[in-house]
């Protein structure tokens, strides 16, 4: 039989694959998908359960998922299991990779928080000498951005800051409450802008490549999907040295298959892409491939209460609502101890708080409990964590996955301009909770550990320099002309900001760049 | 029906539930006593020595009855085997001063939690049973030395002392890194979601008007699990 072949292989079904596939589709182009997970069908692998009919009563099963705090025991089968596919890391600097392989990838759970990067993080460089700008600014990116916002349907309000970049947003005119006008006016004394959240609604409840992008791919009838296939390697053309597809196995059977390409996309989550690049011995001739890792600063919260809220005296306008303090340091001051900046998630509720903010038990507890209910007023920080050469991935020859593909080792920490970053960041934060009249509970200026946020980028950087990048800007290897990586790895800085907006305007314009070399016939 | 009817009924009539079973038995005999070759709906057993009864076949008419089925600590205590006697002792009395019955609702005791907990240490990686097994040890311990008397017999008062110098609170992902503080704290969260998410609370908490205690959404697993493949 002949080998089958497809124009373009598409590995990874996320919301950078799903994009990949409805730009070259809808110009015409097959593809092919492979996925190593299963379809999901929300009707059928979901049920409203009480805890108490679970095994371990909600508190998960012991040793699994350890890495994967976000976890719970119902939702534990949505998560890629360690051992299923391990990976290996220094025991002094652990690191949590967070994944899920379901059709569809963590585009299925992500937190929708949606921002553009802004040329603070495009152009870093320029503003304070470390690492390396982008070869692309936020100019070129914007309308790719304002695609992708009108899809994903992204509310936000425009605030005209230049570090907080405005969008094609759902027009966010909702009031603030009683509690968050006393934290910005709070923020205004110390000169910290306390702006609107922005957030993607999506459609029908959810905003995930299986809704909104890969619907309109599979309407043009040039795209087919494979599920629970694993990629092993891709191929390569000898003559060429271009890559013309791949070998994968079989999730179940292990049933080892190849199939043909003219062009390959990797679209499998920043450290799968890398992983399957390092596996294959591909595009590496600047031997940055691996290097660079970076993700967010998360850990860090400050857990307050609203003292007019307590005492059944909460209300849904006094307490409900949420905003973003965009980056305000190193903007136009610079700080002695770190670069760069960092946000603020901030958050009122009505609902119960959490026993943890309380130092005391039995009758006491549950006093201050029904006391405090409603009065919650919480901040978590999300800080740019710098790339270093140092901080990478390898293979690890001694361990292999479910399918024996050798497993990715990452050697990351953070350094002292996150640790310094957070300190400071948890004292402003806490001294504006307290300049509004809120009574700080509880706080913490330790970060999880790297990997937490589920923000891994940087590892296949992009630049106009084959010597220091792995791919153009156009998110093209630089060695191998038809390969090109679309997820989160073509980060040259990774800001304060949460990826997902800012990989599917590069997977939008990649796509775009790709079909239109395919018809000059370029590639 | 109620629940506790419907199980009632169900022993009362052996001979309706013995129908229901005897009938998927004997598709399973026919299973076996079929050789490969022959193993087609309606056709006899081949055998060249023996002359099988012919089997009977199932119509499939039947249509599955919804049978509801009750969790078993509604009806069992759960045998701990991980902690010592003392250990076990003196985790029953942690609970019950951290988590006592109060407003109507159970308190940890009244949840099976300490019992629950000894299942979920003894399931649990080392490092986590020896901070269990370490920490209740070092409770009695003090007792004994503070009071003269084990942890599983001290009054509150007592129990506030030992107990009330190590709480601290702290943010989601992070418990305290002090071995003791860590252990208190830790067992502190897990005898209260261990008692919070019993069926003892949910029961209490519907009888106290609310709608969903306890409710989220489960995930099954998605697909058959990787272990049967590996």
């Amino acid at each position: 039989m002949p080998e089958p072949s497809t124009d373009v292989l598409i590995i990874g079904s996320g919301h950078s694959g799903g994009m990949v596939a409805k730009v070259l589709t809808e110009k015409g182009i097959s593809c092919l998908m492979l996925n190593a997970g299963p379809v999901v069908d929300f009707e059928k692998d979901r049920d409203l359960k009480p805890a108490y009919e679970l095994p371990y009563r909600g508190l998960k099963m012991p040793g699994r998922l350890e890495h994967v705090f976000q976890s719970t025991e119902f939702n534990a089968n949505t998560w890629v299991d360690e051992k299923e596919v391990p990976y290996t890391y220094d025991p002094g600097k652990p690191y949590n990779w967070v994944r899920v392989r379901l059709f569809g990838g963590r585009s299925l759970f992500w937190s929708r928080q949606s921002f553009r990067l802004s040329d603070y993080e495009f152009k870093a460089k320029d503003h304070d000498g470390f690492g390396e700008n982008w070869p692309i600014s936020l100019a070129d990116l914007a309308p790719y951005y304002s695609q992708v916002e009108e899809i994903f349907q992204v509310i936000g309000h425009p605030d005209g800051l230049p570090q907080y970049p405005d969008g094609n947003f759902v027009v966010d005119n909702s009031t603030w409450s009683g509690a968050m006008q006393r934290f910005i006016a709070a923020g205004k004394k110390l000169g910290v802008p306390v702006c609107k959240a922005r957030s993607a609604m999506g459609r029908d409840g959810l905003a995930s490549s299986i809704n909104l992008l890969l619907p309109d791919a599979f309407a043009t009838g040039k795209l087919s999907a494979v599920s629970n296939v694993v990629v092993r390697e891709l191929t390569v053309d000898k003559n060429s040295g271009l890559v013309n597809g791949a070998l994968f196995v079989d999730r179940h059977s292990k049933r080892e298959m190849s199939v043909k390409a003219r062009v390959v996309i990797l679209a499998a989550g920043c450290l799968e892409s890398t992983r399957l690049l390092l596996n294959s011995r591909l595009a590496n001739s600047s031997g940055v491939l691996g290097h660079y890792l970076i993700d967010s600063l998360y850990g860090p919260r400050i857990v307050c209460s609203v003292p007019e809220a307590r005492d059944g005296k909460s209300t849904p306008e006094l307490m409900e609502g949420d905003a973003l303090i965009p980056r305000f340091r190193n903007i136009n001051t610079k700080e002695k101890n770190f670069i760069r900046g960092y946000a603020w998630n901030v958050w009122g509720s009505t609902g119960s708080m959490d026993p943890r903010n309380f130092a005391d038990y039995g009758a006491s507890l549950q006093k201050k409990l029904d006391s405090y209910a409603g009065s919650g007023f919480e901040m978590s920080l999300m800080g740019e964590v710098l790339p270093y050469y140092e901080h990478y991935v390898s293979i690890d020859k001694h361990v292999v996955d479910a399918w024996g593909i050798p497993v990715l080792r990452v050697h990351t920490q953070y350094t002292d301009n996150e640790f310094n970053m957070a300190r400071d960041a948890v004292d402003t934060g806490a001294a504006m909770a307290e300049a509004a009249g809120f009574e700080v509970l509880s706080k913490s200026y330790e970060p999880n550990p790297p990997g937490y946020s589920i923000h891994e980028v940087g590892t296949c950087r992009m630049g106009d320099n084959p010597k220091t990048s792995v791919l153009n800007k156009w998110n093209q290897s630089h060695d191998i002309k038809n390969l090109f990586v679309v997820d989160g790895s073509s980060f040259v800085s990774g800001g304060w900001q949460n990826p997902t907006m800012t990989i599917m305007a590069l997977s939008m314009r990649a796509a775009g760049h790709l079909a239109d070399q395919i018809r000059q016939g370029n590639i | 029906m109620r629940r506790r009817d419907f199980v009632k009924a169900i022993v009362a009539v052996p001979l309706s539930a013995n129908k229901i079973f005897g009938q998927t038995a004997k598709v399973q005999d026919g299973a076996q006593t079929s050789s490969p070759q022959s193993n087609s709906p309606g056709t006899a057993p081949a055998g060249p020595a023996v002359t099988p009864e012919p089997v009977e076949q199932p119509t499939f008419n039947y249509r599955t009855q919804t049978i509801t089925t009750i969790i078993p600590d509604a009806v069992a205590r759960t045998e701990g085997h991980f902690f010592d006697a003392r250990q076990m002792a003196t985790l029953q009395r942690l609970g019950d001063v951290l988590l006592p019955p109060l407003n109507g609702y159970p308190g940890s005791t009244q949840a099976g939690a300490p019992e629950f907990i000894d299942f979920l240490i003894g399931a649990s990686p080392a490092d986590r049973q020896r901070m269990y097994r370490s920490g209740l040890d070092w409770l009695n311990a003090n007792a004994e030395k503070q009071f003269g008397i084990p942890f599983a017999k001290i009054n509150e008062e007592q129990a506030d002392k030992l107990i009330r110098p190590w709480l601290r609170t702290w943010v989601m992902d992070q418990p305290p890194t002090e071995p003791f503080v860590r252990f208190i704290n830790i067992a502190h969260a897990d005898l209260r979601t261990a008692t919070m998410n019993s069926q003892a609370w949910s029961i209490a908490a519907v009888a106290s008007g609310e709608r969903t205690p306890g409710i989220g959404m489960y995930w099954s697993p998605i697909d058959p699990h990787i272990q049967m493949y590996v």
